[in-house]
């Protein structure tokens, strides 16, 4: 359960780093979040996945910006990590 | 007259009340916990809204089954419907409720469906040879005893999710109060359907621990869902 919060605040960390630089390159985005090569691939995979974040070509440089559900899960990160606290999600 | 001698006077009445006020938990819950999922794609709320989803279409089947058989006419031939489906969306609920606290010890990886995965096709095999025992042995002797036992574990389960969260939130100690109040209601009807002949006034009670249980889970859901 404490590893699914940290699991929790990791995508909390990525997006919000997302959201405070706008577009976003890999390798700025990987130093941001902390994370080794392979886990920082396997998160943004999903956060793709599950249409959090999109990729986008600013110029040559390949960057990441959020999408509305990106936007929408840090407004909302309160409550999320409350409920799954709060019911050992 | 005693609240008792109302309530066993009012029986069917009553019964088709408590059946509308849980379903009416369950969907409030449902539609809660879904909203969060949308917006999270956290499986774990994702379980514990399919638990509160299958308790719901039990409790419907149970008590709403019945007259569309008899305005049918197809009761006296498929009476037995009502009480399979009810004992499988019980029992599946259950497990769902269970699966929410266990699945990041299970899932190194997300699965796409809630509803279709490989895990969760065992608990739906489990519970197909449980109301399949029940069918052949007839009662709900086999239901009882597993979630009796399930019961057990989600205490042991939210009692160590309390002690881990207890100090920082607030609904852990309600959790493991509520799963208590379940296993209390699973053991009590055993007991009333072997020792008791369904004593009405044991019945009762049961039927008290399992609305007090759905309605701790709705002040969870609500509390935190407020926003």
């Amino acid at each position: 359960m404490g590893k699914r919060r940290e699991r929790l605040e990791v995508i909390k960390d990525i997006l919000r780093s997302i959201m405070e630089t706008r577009n976003i390159k890999p390798t700025r985005l990987l130093y941001a979040s902390n994370l080794s090569p392979q886990m920082f691939k396997d998160y943004v995979n999903e956060l793709l996945s599950k249409e959090f974040i999109i990729n986008q070509m600013n110029g040559k440089n390949k960057t990441f910006a959020l999408t509305k559900k990106g936007v929408a899960f840090l407004e909302q990160y309160k409550a999320i990590e409350e409920f799954v606290e709060n019911f050992g999600l | 007259m005693d609240l008792y001698s109302f309530i066993i006077g009012n029986k069917e009445s009553i019964k088709l009340i408590y059946a509308l006020i849980i379903i009416f938990i369950c969907a409030l819950i449902v539609t809660r916990s879904d909203r969060l999922f949308r917006l999270s794609e956290h499986n774990g709320i994702r379980y514990f809204r399919n638990a509160f989803l299958f308790y719901g279409l039990g409790f419907a089947f149970r008590y709403f089954l019945d007259y569309p058989l008899i305005k049918l006419g197809l009761y006296s031939q498929l009476w037995f419907l009502t009480e399979i489906f009810f004992e499988f969306f019980l029992v599946m609920g259950g497990f769902f409720l269970l699966y929410s606290l266990i699945w990041t010890r299970l899932e190194s990886i997300d699965e796409k469906s809630s509803l279709l995965s490989g895990k969760i096709a065992i608990f739906y095999a489990m519970s197909i040879v449980i109301i399949l025992m029940d069918f052949l042995w007839p009662g709900f002797n086999f239901m009882f005893l597993v979630q009796t036992t399930l019961f057990f574990v989600l205490s042991a389960l939210s009692y160590s999710n309390y002690r881990k969260n207890g100090s920082r939130r607030k609904f852990p100690k309600f959790y493991f109060i509520a799963m208590l109040l379940g296993l209390f209601a699973w053991i009590l009807n055993t007991l009333a359907s072997f020792f008791f002949s369904w004593n009405q006034a044991v019945m009762i009670n049961v039927y008290a621990f399992n609305l007090i249980f759905f309605l701790l889970f709705l002040y969870g859901v609500i509390r935190v869902t407020k926003t």
